[in-house]
């Protein structure tokens, strides 16, 4: 299948673990404003915070996945919002290549999405992790996550 | 070609157009760099083309040429390079490791059959002075590349799999690489590469080394000829390059005025949306 939205597939009531690396100033806050309002989104998102977009190498994101992530979340302040000028910038074009390059190593880049949320997005925070919960239930289990012997 | 070269090097160093002359010298049957500063000397002088085990610019974990640099600063060196070895001095002086304006460039282009054997894209330099410019290997008539596009996503990782289980860890691919210039390393980092585990854990080693040389890698395919585990390193790395160069219409290696992407903002480099999706 090419980009557009993954198939709806029932997965037997499979639960992703989703890893969130939001930035410290405007998703993390988006988060926090979603609590504060009381509005619901899926549980199976882990929160990290960062500094800023910027700081998530794309070595965080594999080694995520590996260590048992279904799917990994980027989340940044807008272009032209960020705190340290152009740190979403170099978020940007860094899960642009990633992406392509998981690809080419087997790993579905589907698990991994970059998505810019500001600190009074709270509704868009909550329909982002919404659908991307979905889309992991969708795609199942990740294959390449290290199973504990 | 060889005895053109030397007959040029000769000129250059009796004219004192060059202090010294960067190249490989075979002795006994052992090819390492040299500088030739003496005329006698370059008897010994042989090509990296016949010898390609052995690339002119980076054979040790330290660039030769920047240490060269680093102990005599006015020296003028005149260097026998080839398409690759040009791009990966651009690529050097691009991340100050290099003093360009120091350098001569002694241009030899490869044969179309050098080129074949090498699965080089450009195997000339931009300026040629020896030789003459052949065809390089585009993308599309690379097997590996071909069979690995081919694959489904659960084909792709048990290829990997499989050939990335045969890594002895020898950091051969890394050592050998022109482009590998930090002095510390995430392939040394317990954190993302265990030490004493073998095989390294899928994919993180190589992963690394491929995200690492995104905007690097000028296709010299050195890690591949250094693997003694014959992994088909150069398959990734190359699909990276084509990536890199669709994502943000940049080539590593081709000028030196050129920025790489990852570290200029989306203003100076812009991201070419419609580049953004991934077929899966």
């Amino acid at each position: 299948m090419k980009g557009g939205k993954i198939d709806q597939v029932s997965n037997n009531g499979f639960e992703p673990k989703i890893v969130g690396f939001l930035c410290n100033w405007c998703s993390y806050a988006g988060a926090d404003l979603a609590g504060t309002a009381r509005l619901k989104y899926p549980a199976n998102l882990r929160v990290i915070r960062v500094m800023c977009s910027g700081r998530v190498s794309p070595e965080f994101v594999v080694k995520a996945l590996r260590a048992g992530a279904d799917g990994v979340m980027v989340l940044g302040c807008h272009i032209g919002d960020c705190h340290y000028q152009a740190g979403n910038h170099r978020a940007a074009k860094r899960i642009a290549i990633l992406r392509r390059l998981l690809n080419y190593m087997g790993i579905d880049p589907r698990r991994v999405r970059l998505e810019w949320v500001s600190a009074s997005e709270a509704q868009r925070f909550t329909k982002i992790v919404k659908e991307f919960t979905d889309d992991m239930k969708a795609l199942g289990p990740n294959p390449m996550k290290k199973v504990k012997v | 070609m060889i005895g053109k070269v030397r007959e040029l090097a000769k000129e250059w160093l009796t004219t004192k157009k060059v202090d010294a002359i960067f190249g490989l010298r075979k002795q006994n049957n052992d090819v390492a760099p040299y500088l030739f500063t003496d005329v006698k000397e370059l008897k010994d002088l042989v090509l990296s083309i016949d010898n390609r085990i052995c690339f002119t610019v980076r054979p040790s974990k330290q660039n030769i040429v920047h240490l060269i640099q680093k102990n005599s600063p006015d020296m003028k060196i005149g260097i026998i390079a080839r398409g690759c070895d040009e791009r990966a001095l651009i690529e050097l002086a691009k991340r100050f490791q290099i003093d360009l304006e120091k350098i001569e460039i002694l241009g030899v282009a490869c044969t179309n059959k050098d080129a074949e054997e090498c699965l080089c894209p450009i195997p000339y330099p931009k300026t040629i002075i020896i030789g003459e410019k052949a065809e390089g290997v585009s993308l599309d008539k690379i097997k590996n590349v071909e069979s690995l596009l081919g694959k489904t996503l659960e084909e792709k990782a048990a290829f990997w799999k499989e050939q990335l289980s045969k890594c002895i860890k020898c950091y051969g691919c890394r050592n050998v690489c022109p482009m590998c210039i930090c002095k510390e390393c995430k392939l040394e980092e317990d954190l993302w590469v265990k030490s004493g585990e073998l095989p390294p854990d899928f994919p993180m080693y190589h992963f690394i080394r491929f995200y690492h040389m995104a905007d690097r890698c000028i296709e010299c395919g050195q890690c591949e000829k250094a693997c003694p585990a014959g992994i088909p390193l150069l398959t990734i790395s190359k699909l990276v390059r084509k990536d890199v160069k669709e994502l943000f219409d940049y080539e590593a290696g081709k000028d030196v005025e050129q920025e790489s992407p990852l570290v200029t903002t989306l203003d100076e480099t812009p991201l070419k949306e419609e580049a953004k999706d991934v077929a899966v």
